[in-house]
């Protein structure tokens, strides 16, 4: 989603991060019934998930207050090098 | 509390920062989290990612609300046509074979670093255009 508004909607980076979060939020609300409910056994470990949302609503609250003095570059090459690093050991042993 | 309660409040200390800053959404840094650091099957990382994404989402959304950083217009188009997207794929997801669904993640992660890696390359307009705005 980030792309596309980037791209297309010639809209600010910051600004199409910001709305794809809000956009997110009912994309994941219709997703969980169906990874809980459509397989025998939930497809949905609530335990985990409240231990992961409980660091994470911080780390999110701490990361959108600290924005404007986030090194924006260096934090994206970081991440994109440990996402392609997981992805190929993802893509060739799953 | 366990220490893996301990470790995945860390792991969400992590993934929630990113999505905070970068806007990664969370699920890119929580699935390969459960699946690679806690062992858990594809479909269970993934609908457990999703649960967690929606109070992180919620918080981190409505700060930048606050902060006047989101356009609601979009929201609105790119949540109403995610959600039609986000009920097939989440049908076919739980069905597939968990391998070919960890492979088809590993090209989504493997797409996503170069999309965030060809982002990092180019400053931001705005920061172009008015350097007090990116600092």
């Amino acid at each position: 989603m980030v792309p596309l508004q980037v791209l297309w909607a010639k809209m600010p980076q910051r600004q199409a991060n910001a709305t794809s979060l809000v956009a997110i939020i009912p994309i994941a609300i219709v997703a969980v019934p169906i990874y809980y409910f459509r397989k025998g056994t939930p497809q949905v470990d609530l335990h985990m998930a409240l231990f992961l949302v409980i660091g994470s609503v911080v780390g999110a609250y701490v990361g959108a207050r600290l924005l404007k003095y986030i090194p924006d570059r260096e934090l994206k090459l970081v991440v994109a090098l440990l996402l392609l690093i997981v992805g190929v050991k993802e893509t060739v042993f799953p | 509390m366990s220490w893996g309660d301990a470790a995945a409040i860390a792991a969400g200390l992590f993934a929630g920062f990113l999505s905070g800053t970068i806007g990664i959404g969370g699920g890119l840094a929580f699935v390969p989290i459960m699946t690679i650091g806690f062992r858990m099957p594809q479909q269970l990382a993934q609908g457990t990612s999703l649960a967690a994404i929606i109070p992180t989402a919620l918080v981190g959304g409505i700060t930048h609300l606050r902060q006047g950083n989101v356009r609601l217009d979009a929201a609105i188009w790119m949540g109403g046509g995610g959600v039609v997207g986000a009920v097939i794929g989440a049908l076919v997801a739980v069905d597939l074979p968990t391998s070919l669904l960890a492979r088809l993640f590993g090209v989504f992660l493997l797409f996503s670093a170069y999309r965030i890696a060809m982002g990092a390359r180019r400053p931001t307009v705005k920061s172009q255009a008015d350097p007090k705005h990116s600092v």
